[in-house]
């Protein structure tokens, strides 16, 4: 039984190291100066759309804070206006003159509880 | 002769080209000046188009007091508009206002026509403390040229309830006298402020790197030891009392003698809070009970009594011999109340009240017959050191007035000064002084500084207590503690005083006379006091003080003063709920 090498040699044969890669491949097609010049550009391009759609998202997010901060203002200030009603309803003068404390009589006797 | 055409040619796209780098070459140093050496100026105008500072309000603490267990509010904060317009933008001045006047109410200006209608103005205020309801349905007709300006305001949902204790909130924002006026800075907090980029309707944008958040520290929400109940009840007794005597002032005090807490602080006349600018005597606005030093007349002789039993020259049983009338240096000091003559204890100096019995503790606590400087520096040492009178208590009440207890070190502190002194004459103390320093003798002997801080609460709606203010323990031995509660317990019981059976009550009466403006006693203008404590033989529940006084009248303690303290007590026995003995 006899061994095979498999390994392909390119021009690079005889000068390859353990990891490296030993296949390369060479496009046909060619890039000039003027090509390369115009993808840069377009590259840069991108980048600027991108950072202005990042920029313009992120004013819509101050936009929907600012609605958020609205609301939670609003409903403070009706929680407020409550909390006032509240207090003025369960004032000692306005429970004092309420319906049912008129009604209430005053007790003929009272005596306390003996443990 | 002419050039050749190539020649020409050349020139002219040489000439082209150096004007261009020409202009180019001004385009570049106009540009290098504006963005790099005028750079700061350029963004300097920028931040100022672009960049808005704006003051987050802190909000005002809300005050609250105890409803028993419960913390309710006193003192909120509302949201109030003032509406104004533009008479230069106003396109329909007719229904502008209709609209102010139907929705506003009596909160709209007189005057409204003659506002509207100055077309030389472009601000004019019509209508004020609209609420927020109101500023609604006022935004709903989309009237050109009005405008909403949203300002915070004190609501007191009890009216005048404690409003001397409370205090207001004036123009500026600023705290004014009570608890406001003591606790401003807690009160207050801090504003926060917002630096941002903003759009033109001033919507605070993230882009920009000069932003600032910091938010607004609200003050704090205050929970008083005052008990709603409590002051009603004493409000409303101190005005029955007014109303019987015919007095025109009057002060009370109710402490928690365990605590040195303050239950409720009374003074007539008062005032609504909201309704402080129309207030004619400024007076009211004081809290008499801290504010207000005076002689407290024979209210004050349980003092003396407390240091003669606490250094052990007396006991309640001690006698001495009752002449009506005692020589001190050249000056003789009587009794208001004669007759009680011959040997008698000092139990019956307490009952009749009588200066001569004070004094002969005074002269015991000395040599025996003279007040000397030794029997003088131990009553001041008890009243001042010991009691805290003469000297601030520290209640966080704005205005406390510290009195005068005259030094034996002084050149006033003499030997009659002091025999004056122990009859309640010839010092000056505040009720609150008196309470807590009668709060020490009835609970065992500590003294507790009086306070109407109960805690803070928190966001949560919980209850912070405030930290224990440093008590003084064993200012007196429980042993005169007892003593002088079983004394003004008899006290009380010499005249039927109407106390419910089955419980523990002391007191003691005073009648003090007030000055003249040549600093003579007057005959025909007396205050009347009393002072005493609750609950059963066990343990002192609650310290009451009143006071009544009027111009030009003679009011007592015993007669005037009295029925409110029995009132109020009686009232206090079933709302602590105390069970009666036998």
């Amino acid at each position: 039984m006899s061994y095979q090498r498999t390994t392909t040699y390119t021009r690079h044969q005889g000068n390859w190291n353990r990891n490296q890669n030993t296949v390369a491949f060479a496009s046909a097609v060619k890039l000039g100066p003027v090509t390369h010049t115009v993808l840069v550009a377009l590259m840069i391009t991108v980048l600027g759309l991108i950072y202005l759609t990042q920029a313009t998202r992120a004013t819509g997010y101050d936009y929907e804070a600012q609605k958020i901060d609205t609301k939670i203002a609003e409903l403070s200030s009706q929680k407020t206006d409550l909390e006032v009603e509240n207090a003025r309803l369960t004032a000692l003068e306005t429970v004092r003159n309420s319906t049912v404390a008129r009604e209430m009589t005053s007790p003929a006797a009272t005596d306390y509880v003996r443990e | 002769m002419t050039m050749p055409r190539g020649i020409m040619s050349g020139n002219r796209t040489r000439l082209l080209a150096v004007v261009c780098v020409g202009i180019m070459a001004i385009f570049i140093v106009r540009l290098f000046y504006l963005q790099v050496i005028d750079h700061e100026t350029y963004v300097s105008l920028a931040n100022q188009e672009q960049l808005k500072r704006l003051v987050i309000p802190a909000a005002r603490g809300e005050i609250y007091a105890m409803d028993a267990e419960t913390p309710v509010k006193l003192v909120l904060n509302e949201t109030v508009y003032t509406v104004f317009v533009d008479p230069q933008v106003v396109t329909k001045p007719k229904e502008v206002i209709e609209t102010i006047r139907s929705v506003a109410g009596g909160n709209a200006r007189d005057d409204l026509e003659k506002l509207v209608g100055k077309k030389d103005s472009r601000y004019q205020i019509v209508a004020t403390k609209v609420t927020r309801k109101q500023a609604e349905l006022t935004k709903k007709h989309k009237l050109a040229g009005l405008g909403f300006q949203a300002t915070s305001q004190r609501v007191y949902p009890e009216a005048q309830l404690a409003a001397q204790t409370l205090g207001f909130v004036n123009a500026e924002d600023k705290g004014q006298y009570g608890v406001e006026g003591y606790l401003n800075d807690r009160l207050t907090g801090e504003d926060g402020v917002l630096q941002s980029v903003t759009d033109v309707s001033n919507v605070p944008l993230t882009i920009g790197r000069h932003n600032i958040n910091q938010p607004a520290k609200n003050g704090d929400n205050i929970v008083l030891t005052i008990d709603r109940n409590i002051q009603s009840y004493t409000e409303k007794a101190l005005a029955d009392g007014l109303a019987r005597t015919g007095a025109t002032n009057g002060s009370a005090i109710i402490m928690d003698p365990q605590t040195g807490k303050i239950l409720a602080m009374a003074n007539l006349p008062t005032y609504q809070p909201a309704e402080f600018t129309k207030v004619t005597d400024a007076e009211a606005f004081n809290n008499g009970v801290v504010t207000r030093p005076y002689e407290a007349g024979s209210v004050f002789k349980t003092f003396t009594v407390s240091t003669g039993l606490d250094t052990g020259v007396i006991q309640p049983n001690s006698t001495y011999v009752n002449t009506d009338s005692i020589k001190v240096e050249d000056r003789v000091i009587s009794n208001a109340a004669r007759g009680h003559t011959g040997t008698i204890t000092i139990q019956d100096a307490l009952n009749y009240s009588l200066n001569t019995g004070m004094v002969t503790i005074a002269q015991r606590l000395g040599d025996g017959s003279q007040i000397t400087k030794g029997a003088r520096d131990t009553i001041y040492r008890y009243y001042h050191d010991k009691f805290g009178l003469g000297e601030l208590t520290g209640v966080e009440v704005s205005g406390e007035s510290a009195g005068r207890v005259i030094s034996p070190e002084e050149e006033g502190g003499n030997a009659v000064q002091y025999a004056t002194m122990v009859f309640g004459q010839g010092l000056d103390v505040t009720m609150v002084q008196v309470a807590a320093g009668f709060s020490a003798m009835v609970n065992g002997g500590t003294y507790y500084s009086p306070t109407v801080i109960g805690g803070v609460m928190d966001s949560n709606g919980t209850l912070k207590p405030a930290p224990i203010k440093p008590a003084r323990e064993g200012i007196i031995t429980q042993d005169t503690s007892t003593k002088l509660r079983q004394m003004t317990h008899e006290a009380r019981q010499l005249f039927p005083p109407g106390d419910r059976p089955g419980y523990y009550i002391g007191g003691k009466t005073g009648t003090s006379q007030t000055l003249d403006a040549n600093g003579k006693y007057r005959f025909d203008q007396t205050i009347g006091t009393y002072l005493g404590f609750g609950g059963s033989e066990e343990s002192s529940k609650y310290v009451i003080m009143v006071q009544v006084s009027g111009k030009n009248m003679n009011l007592e303690g015993n007669i005037h003063a009295k029925p409110i303290f029995t009132d109020i007590s009686n009232w206090m026995l079933d709302y602590m709920k105390l069970q009666p003995k036998g």
